[in-house]
């Protein structure tokens, strides 16, 4: 259905019929999507003893965050710039580590988090004054931080963690990995886009092996070395000194490549197909 | 001035102030990048040069066409540095049409211009001279050899090779790809100019002024009989005269069209003059021909009569953006049967790169400059993608020989691109920068918080 807005705009610039044409239109795109998305065979109940295997990890890095940003509090308050700037990225990397399971997880969390490019509080807030502007006064975004990331760390044991849900976020992780980062990438003020890269591909790697891998080799071993072979890829990529020597193309055929075999994979898991955005199923 | 003129200057003035108002646009920035800081693509630009093709008036674009187009907006044809960074040939000549915009640190002195044998896309070629040229408009190409701004090359498929090759540092082109570049290049045509009629003479409703102004262009320099404005810019299709000229800029270069020229500044072969009036300034100082006020004003009306074209720009939108991806894909109608594993891949390359920058003007949730929307923007980006990744099966299968799964996948393709996917962009274009308002506020914020990094340096 069209969202009331659009119904209002429709209404003002479509000619009479043309909001039900409208209407028709996008039933028949939402048909294909969810054709896309599949319908896999629900037998993916190994799968959630695997997926508890990933609890400790995820555990661990939202913890990392959460000490990075604990120190960066102190820093800020102690007005240490540099310490302020080495706690920011060590909070980072746990967080990056982690967007495996944050974005479908935890959505409103995330977006509080990890919002950008002009954000009230979150990373890139903090990135753009420390690095940015050179200011070390960020003890109430900091405190945010620490609040959001406790929050969240609170929650973890007993999260709930499908296997669907874990295998979403690491195709959609993936494809995220392969995209232009000529601009400088997400994390340009502070120049460590690479450092997210290789934390991204850390935390698929991660994943895939301890959830997933085991039963796709039984499934179908071909596909399984495919996954691999373009994690590897993928490594291969990001081991480059610099984000400038990054080979970007490679990067992007090896990312939609495991994109397209993780995909190929769920039906052999048992498992819908992998969605792509967020909040979208 | 007249009452058309000031309707011109009316329009002129609304439309670059629009422009300019528009474009403010956001510069490569941050020191992990490939291209110096500063540096302006204007990628982000609303309103775009339109392309007019001679092939689609006579009927349809050829395949060599449309895979020339293809290439010419691929960066994997070119050298390490400019892939990159994502340059491509269309990058510097936007739908055909300069890039005035344009200004890369180290390679322009001005924006409109780059120096082609700077240090940057290749060490070999630098001749360590900043000595940037003009980005010229390739509207009309045609009928304007020889090439280059100095008239070097008399072959415009020699000069297209030693762009990508020696310029840009990018591997030997294979024949069918530079044939194809060169039928891409020969097949865009000049804007249409109504005014303009046979021989180049103005028609229609001339002011008094634009005809003053044309016979002043035939007058004889009074100390120099010889010659004339016409007697290089002659009045014909192209107002060329394929032959180099002294005009006291510093050497030789050839003739300039005048077609279309209302929207090829800056002039000059180093983009050195930004207006008509400049350049009638020049002229009239170095061959001192002794004009008057009135003359120079009838002068810039003429050129400016001439120099104009029909809808100039049309504003960037996913219709527009799918409709140039339509024709790259159409390559592959030919290619995936033919198992040519090199197109397919220059294809599938170069619109995933067009689909994931396309994919990017839906903002994701987490950009704070917008809000709204949330559900039709992820529906446009999760179709955008699923099409990315259509694409590159189709790539994986032609190179494993299943040319089978890749027809049925470039079937899929073409049925998602017919509909499914336009419904869903056009349903998302409210809360994608295609909306000037959702563009000012998410590239103000970008430029706001890059702000902070230069203030404090």
């Amino acid at each position: 259905m069209l969202s009331q807005r659009s119904r209002m705009l429709c209404a003002k610039n479509c000619a009479p019929g043309a909001e039900t044409m409208v209407d028709m239109r996008v039933a028949g795109c939402l048909v294909l999507l969810m054709l896309w998305s599949g319908s896999g065979a629900l037998k993916a109940a190994p799968l959630d003893e695997a997926a508890e295997r990933y609890r400790p990890y995820m555990i661990e890095g939202i913890g990392d965050a959460l000490a990075g940003a604990r120190e960066l509090r102190e820093r800020a308050a102690a007005n240490d710039l540099a310490g302020a700037k080495k706690a920011w990225i060590s909070a980072r990397a746990g967080w990056e580590r982690s967007e495996v399971f944050t974005a479908g997880f935890v959505p409103e969390l995330d977006a509080q988090i990890d919002a950008w490019p002009n954000a009230d509080s979150g990373f890139h807030a903090i990135e753009a004054k420390l690095f940015g502007a050179g200011r070390a006064d960020v003890e109430s975004d900091a405190e945010a931080l620490v609040e959001n990331l406790n929050n969240l760390h609170g929650k973890l044991r007993d999260m709930p963690l499908p296997p669907q849900g874990l295998l979403d976020g690491t195709v959609r992780l993936a494809y995220e990995v392969g995209e232009s980062k000529a601009d400088g990438g997400e994390s340009r003020i502070s120049g460590t886009s690479l450092d997210d890269m290789r934390n991204n591909v850390a935390g698929i790697d991660f994943a895939y092996r301890t959830i997933f891998a085991d039963a796709l080799k039984t499934a179908d071993a071909r596909l399984a070395d495919m996954v691999t072979s373009r994690i590897d890829q993928l490594k291969a990529c990001i081991a480059a000194p610099d984000l400038p020597h990054v080979d970007i193309r490679t990067l992007r055929r090896a990312s939609e490549e495991l994109v397209v075999s993780l995909q190929a994979a769920s039906a052999k898991l048992g498992l819908p197909r992998p969605t792509l955005e967020a909040q979208w199923r | 001035m007249t009452v058309r003129h000031a309707w011109v200057a009316f329009a002129l003035g609304l439309l670059l102030f629009g422009i300019q108002a528009r474009v403010a646009a956001f510069p490569v920035d941050g020191d992990q990048t490939t291209l110096p800081a500063k540096t302006e693509l204007n990628e982000d630009a609303l309103d775009k040069p339109r392309e007019v093709f001679r092939s689609e008036i006579a009927g349809g674009k050829s395949y060599s066409v449309n895979l020339g187009n293809l290439a010419f907006s691929s960066p994997s044809i070119l050298g390490e540095v400019a892939r990159q960074a994502g340059i491509s040939c269309g990058t510097c000549h936007v739908n055909g049409a300069g890039n005035a915009k344009f200004f890369m640190p180290k390679m322009s002195t001005r924006p409109g211009n780059f120096d082609t044998t700077g240090p940057l896309f290749n060490p070999k070629a630098n001749n360590f001279v900043l000595d940037p040229v003009r980005i010229p408009s390739l509207r009309g190409a045609r009928y304007l050899a020889p090439y280059g701004v100095d008239g070097r090359m008399p072959s415009l498929r020699d000069f297209v090779h030693n762009v990508i090759v020696n310029e840009f540092a990018g591997p030997e082109p294979s024949p069918v790809v530079l044939d194809a570049i060169v039928a891409y290049i020969q097949d865009i045509d000049f804007l249409p100019n109504p005014s303009l009629g046979p021989g180049g003479r103005l028609v229609g409703k001339i002011t008094e002024s634009e005809r003053r102004g044309e016979a002043l262009f035939a007058k004889p320099f009074p100390h120099d009989p010889g010659m004339s404005c016409a007697g290089c810019h002659i009045p014909s299709g192209g107002f060329v005269d394929h032959r180099q000229h002294e005009v006291g800029s510093g050497g030789l270069f050839k003739t300039p069209t005048l077609r279309n020229a209302d929207f090829n500044a800056p002039y000059f072969h180093d983009g050195r003059f930004d207006s008509f009036d400049q350049v009638v300034a020049h002229f009239d100082r170095v061959f001192d021909l002794g004009l008057s006020a009135q003359d120079r004003n009838d002068l810039v009306a003429y050129l400016t009569a001439v120099g104009d074209g029909a809808l100039p720009y049309e504003r960037d939108g996913a219709g527009a953006s799918l409709k140039e991806i339509d024709d790259f894909a159409s390559v592959l109608a030919t290619a995936i049967p033919a198992g040519d594993k090199d197109i397919v891949a220059l294809a599938v390359d170069t619109i995933g790169l067009e689909l994931r920058e396309l994919t990017e003007r839906y903002p994701d949730r987490k950009d704070t400059s917008i809000s709204g929307g949330e559900q039709e923007r992820s529906l446009a980006r999760t179709a955008l993608k699923e099409i990315v990744l259509t694409l590159r099966r189709i790539e994986m299968a032609v190179a494993e020989g299943r040319i089978n799964d890749a027809s049925a996948d470039y079937r899929l393709y073409r049925n998602l691109v017919a509909a499914a996917v336009p419904a869903l962009l056009t349903r998302a274009e409210p809360w994608s920068l295609f909306n000037p308002a959702v563009h000012d506020q998410h590239y103000g914020a970008l430029r706001q918080v890059m702000q902070s990094r230069h203030s404090s340096h």
